[in-house]
Parts: C-alpha cells; structure tokens; sequence
C-alpha cells in the first residue's frame, strides 16, 4: 500500500505540469485552452522526428518547442484578431475546434497508436533513490522542480513585475487595458508563444510516463483540466497540490483489489467531491468567479 | 375475392424478388464483400488490398468455373453507423455471396444478426471484437485474443518454465469473460493460477501497476496495453528480470522500437510472424504482398489466408456458386491445413467458431523482432 502511494507520488509531478500549463493559460491570457497538450504534442512530436533523424536531443529540443511556440501562435493570432472582444465560453469553444482540427493532422502526419508510437528521449532515466520498492528516477525530481519553477516564476512574473501587470490587465479588461495604452495584441502574441514552448516542455517531460503517441498525448487535456480544476483555474500551487493527489490517488486505487476497477474514475470523483467541498458557499455565475 | 386479386401480384413481385436475392446470379462474376477500417482509429487497408490480390491471381488462372470473383470492399472507418450501412448494402444491394477478409473493429458485433438473418458466411481476416468467435456465421482465420491469451500463458508457465506468472491488462468492454474462460482453460490443462490478475491498466502512469507485479515477485508478466510508457517505467523499477509477453496486437516495427536495450519483451503472434518471410506459409503470403507492392504486417497476412481458405472452399462447390451453395459449402467444409497457423481452419456447423489456436513467439531485440525457435505454441496439443 505505502509502495503504490509512494508510486503514485512520482507521476504526481507530471499531473501536475499539465495542469499547470493550463491554469498558466487561463491566467496570463484568460483562455481555458483545451488545445493546450496537443499544441505541446505537436512540438513534441517534431522534436522526436528531429531526434530519430539523428539529430541531438539538445539540439531538438528547442527546435520542437519553437514549432510548438508557432501552432500556438497561430492560434493566439486567431483568438486575439476574430475573438478578442468575445467572452470566455467562446474563446474556450474555439480551442475545442482547434483541438479537433489538430488532433485529426496529427494522427495523418505521426501516425496512430499502434504505427506512430515513438520512443522519447529520457535524458534522466538515473535512478535519484529508492524507497521502499519504488526506485525514484531524477526525472520525477526534474518534474517536480520545473512545476515549482513554473508555479513560483508565473506567480513573480504577475505579482511583481510590470508586464505582469499588463497581462493581468489585459486578461481581466482587455478593452480596457488597450484603451490606457497597454500593446494587446502584440503582447498577447508574445505570451501565446510563450505556452507553446512551455507545452512542449511539459509533454516532452511527460512522455516517457504517460504515452507515446500522437493521440495519447493530446488527449492528456483532461487530465490536464482536471487537475487545473483543484486549483480552481487560478491558484497555482493549488493546482500543484491538485498533481500531486492526483498521483496519489491514482496510487492508492492500484493497491486496493475493490476499487481496482474503477481506478480511472476514482481519483476524478475524489476530485469533484473537493470542489463541491470548497464551493459550497459560493455562487456560481456571480462576477467574482467568472 | 378483391382482395386476393390485389394480393396475387404482389406475391408475385415478392417471389421474383427472393429469387434474385440471395447470390450474384450463376453468371457474370462472384461478388464478395469485405468491411475494413481504411480511415479512422484502426486502419488495415493492406487487408482489402491481400484479399483482392489473392482474387485476381485466382481470376487471371480462369476464375471459378470461368467465373471471375470480384472483391467489393467498404470502409466502415470505425464507425457504428457506416458499419452497418456496409454490411446492408454489401448483403442487399450488390448481392454478395460472402464475406471475406473483413478487419474492422466494430463488424462482428454491430452484423452478427444481419449475417445469420441473411444466412451469409463471414470470414474475417482479423476477428477483432469477442463477437467475431461467438457468433454462428463468423468464422476468423486469426486465433483472436482469447485463444491467444491461453497460448501466452502457456508458454509463460510452460516453456519458459516461470512459477509466478501475472496478467496486467487493460479490458475492452464485453470480453471480461472471455479473459476469464481464457485463464480457466489454462489452468484446466497446467493445473496453475495466476499469482497477479489486474484488468484494471488504462492510461495514465504505469508505475503503480509495476510496482505491485514487483512486488508480487511476478516472473512472467502478460501485457496488452500501451507499450512505450510501460517499458520505460518498468526499466526505471529495475525489471529486467522479468518475462513480458505482450498481445499480438503489439507485434509492430514501431512497437519493437519502443522497447529499451536490457529488458525482456516476447510477443505472441497470430500467425508465422510477418518479420521472417523464410517461415512456412510465409512464402505464400510473401509473393502477394511484394508482387502488388501491399505494407506487410500481420493483418495483411490475415487477408491473404481468408482469401485462400475462401477459394478453396469455392472449388469444392459443384453447381451453381450462389450465397446459399457457398454458405451450405462452408458449414459442411472439410478443415483444411495451412501453414501460416497452429492448427487446422474450418467452419463447420456450429453455433461459435475459434478454429484456430495457439501462438508463435518473437522477442525484441535491438529494436527488431526476431522470431524465437519454438514453433507454434498449441496448449491443447502441447498439453
């Protein structure tokens, strides 16, 4: 039992990088992007085209996160030009269209689950030490670190910094900010680069851990909004504890032969419960949750 | 007396029409239909293209009788809906005689009560779903997943001689009981249970999963899910030890590459596996497959053998070839000895058909499969 908690614990860090990248979305540029992990595994998936075509993994990396920093672009562009002045339900349905459009490219061009599985590189495959059964590779601690750096570095980039105070600016009145001088678009085109790259990052990392293929990968969304849920779209380390029970529960199903069965379910009805549980007193729909 | 006035053409028109059903006439060519995933989730399109080669090798020898046989394959893409367009448009419209080398993921279930209303054989190149082993008109030349999973264990207890053996497996719904049947017929004739049975691996990290068949001190394991994360982690846990003896359905090149140097992967295959074209049968299947230029995988070789055993049955036919001479044909055929399999395939009358059991097994080494010198792993036979 304390094996599988501990197991669990170690994906924790990917869960929570996923859902990171989208509470880091939401906060810099108000968008629920549901894009978000196949954008990363378009990116991804360039870089280990790259790799299998000889090319360093070092090398590959930041040439499969710009190709991600452009898809997102592409999309940033669209959402900023067509829907800029809409709400956030809009915005939200035009990334479900993107997704569809590249969830359908990316199966013609890498391949499906059985032809286009790849093997991604696992720089930090090492083990870090061992507890109990369970060997930690240095992975998980690199997971674990790069979701602290990102929790800690987006809330300093917000809270102190002066673009940070544009974005949020132009995340909360994006008529607003244009009209008191802020250069929206442009800005905005910056950021959406910007969760390009880092997607990409985040599903390199993930791979070796949760899929290999062109669909597995972008469907990690919900998954990934699951766990951006916890946080409630807004606290980021919230959403980091929300990773880290993700995996935990995750473990504790695979240890326990009654709830074995539902182990897909289990950790996603714990985490409703959780909202239900921290929204009891809230109304829904009123301008301080919206 | 009006009314039978009135009645008497119209069961006239029905008599004509019942008639005309029921087979492509006696002359002009054999239509036979296929139903493959060419689009969608679950591509073959190498399988219609096998079955159509066979057929024009067949039709460039003369034909049947001087018939030729025209192939008339739809693809259904994985969906419910066209599935079953396919099957009513194959069956009423252009009039098929039969079934053959259909591969789609969804077939037997959504057409199993279409072909026994219809009495029209099936003879799937690749039985995907539990229905295609369990229906009356279906008859798949593959082993499909049940069988294979008792040759696997099999294998794992018997030839590899492993005590502890597990299963990790992911469940499609509807064939919980066929993995179940499949584990008691194994214990039936070894007299061995499982030390680990988990259906419950989906997506997600395997880590959890590995960490309990380690410490269950699981020798052999038996795996049909994703087979990238998996071998990763299982490396990660330090497993070389351990025996994984994955589906047929992840016999793959790009499977095969996944696997990282140093730990210990085995396929069970369906047929004499697809990477050795030295192998008996495989010459057969080869010679298609290169001469019309067809991907070579292991469906393909399901389409080869469906088209073959079709054939050889349509000879025996004497008389008129119609649906109802070539579904009588099939219920009263003689097995017959093909060498890409285990044992011998037939139809016969029965109520389900599994004709074909047993494994051969390939291992993954630097990247590639290479087939492993046991010959084919038949527990009843073996056993």
């Amino acid at each position: 039992m304390l094996d599988s908690v501990v197991a669990g614990l170690t994906s924790g860090g990917v869960y929570a990088l996923l859902g990171l990248c989208v509470v880091l979305t939401y906060r810099l540029v108000a968008v629920v992007n549901f894009a978000m992990a196949a954008v990363g595994a378009m990116g991804a998936f360039v870089m280990v085209t790259l790799t299998d075509a000889g090319l360093n993994v070092w090398l590959a990396l930041p040439l499969g996160a710009l190709a991600g920093g452009l898809v997102s672009a592409l999309l940033g562009l669209g959402l900023v030009r067509w829907f800029g002045e809409h709400g956030l339900r809009t915005k939200a349905a035009v990334t479900v269209a993107v997704f569809v459009a590249l969830m359908s490219v990316g199966l013609r061009l890498f391949g499906n689950n059985t032809s286009g599985a790849r093997r991604f590189p696992q720089p930090f495959d090492a083990p870090a030490f061992t507890v109990g059964e369970v060997v930690v590779p240095q992975a998980v601690l690199v997971s674990l670190s790069f979701a602290v750096l990102i929790t800690v570095g987006v809330g300093l980039l917000l809270g102190r910094t002066r673009v940070g105070l544009r974005l949020q600016a132009l995340s909360e009145r994006p008529a607003t900010a244009q009209v008191v001088g802020i250069p929206a678009p442009r800005l905005a085109l910056a950021v959406w680069v910007a969760i390009g790259a880092v997607s990409t990052l985040v599903i390199v990392l993930v791979a070796p851990r949760l899929g290999g293929d062109f669909s597995t990968l972008g469907n990690l969304v919900t998954t990934a909004l699951a766990v951006a849920m916890v946080g409630a779209f807004s606290s980021l380390w919230l959403t980091l504890a929300g990773g880290l029970l993700l995996g935990c529960l995750e473990g504790v199903t695979a240890s326990l032969e009654a709830v074995q069965q539902y182990r897909g379910v289990l950790p996603f009805l714990v985490m409703v419960a959780l909202l239900w549980w921290r929204s009891r007193h809230q109304v829904w729909d009123s301008e301080a949750n919206v | 007396m009006k009314r039978v006035l009135v009645a008497l053409p119209v069961l006239g028109l029905l008599t004509a029409l019942t008639a005309c059903s029921g087979g492509s006439g006696t002359d002009g060519p054999i239509k036979v239909g296929t139903i493959n995933g060419v689009t969608g989730l679950f591509q073959t399109p190498e399988v219609p293209q096998a079955v159509k080669a066979v057929f024009e090798e067949v039709n460039k020898a003369g034909g049947i009788n001087g018939r030729k046989i025209e192939l008339i394959s739809k693809d259904d893409a994985m969906n419910p809906q066209r599935s079953t367009e396919a099957a009513r448009d194959l069956i009423d419209s252009e009039e098929v005689v039969a079934l053959v080398g259909s591969s789609s993921a969804v077939d037997c279930g959504l057409n199993r009560a279409t072909y026994s209303k219809s009495q029209i054989v099936s003879i799937p190149a690749v039985g995907v779903d539990p229905a295609c082993f369990t229906s009356p008109n279906i008859a798949p030349v593959n082993p499909g997943p049940f069988k294979l999973l008792t040759a696997m264990l099999y294998y794992a207890s018997e030839t590899l001689k492993r005590d502890k053996v597990c299963l990790a497996f992911t469940v499609l719904p509807g064939s919980g009981g066929g993995i179940d049947a499949a584990i008691k017929e194994w214990s039936d004739i070894t007299g061995k249970t499982l030390t680990v049975k988990d259906t419950s691996v989906g997506q997600g990290d395997p880590t959890p999963y590995l960490v309990k068949l380690k410490g269950a001190g699981c020798q052999a394991v038996i795996y049909n899910a994703q087979v990238g994360p998996w071998f990763a982690q299982a490396k990660t846990q330090g497993m070389q030890d351990v025996d994984f003896i994955l589906m047929a359905n992840a016999y793959t090149d790009a499977n095969a590459a996944l696997i990282p140097a140093g730990m210990n992967a085995q396929a069970g295959t369906e047929w004499q596996p697809y990477t050795d074209e030295t192998l008996p049968g495989n010459d057969r299947w080869a010679k298609i497959v290169n001469d019309n230029k067809i991907q070579k995988t292991a469906f393909s070789q399901g389409g080869v053998m469906a088209a073959d055993v079709f054939v050889q049955v349509l000879k025996t036919i004497k008389g008129d070839i119609t649906r109802e001479s070539v579904t009588k044909a099939f219920k009263e055929m003689q097995p017959i000895t093909y060498p890409m399999v285990g044992t011998p395939w037939v139809f016969g009358p029965g109520q389900t058909h599994n004709p074909i059991e047993g494994s051969r097994f390939v291992k993954a080494e630097n990247g590639k499969w290479t087939v492993l010198p046991e010959g084919f792993i038949v527990p009843k036979r073996n056993g």
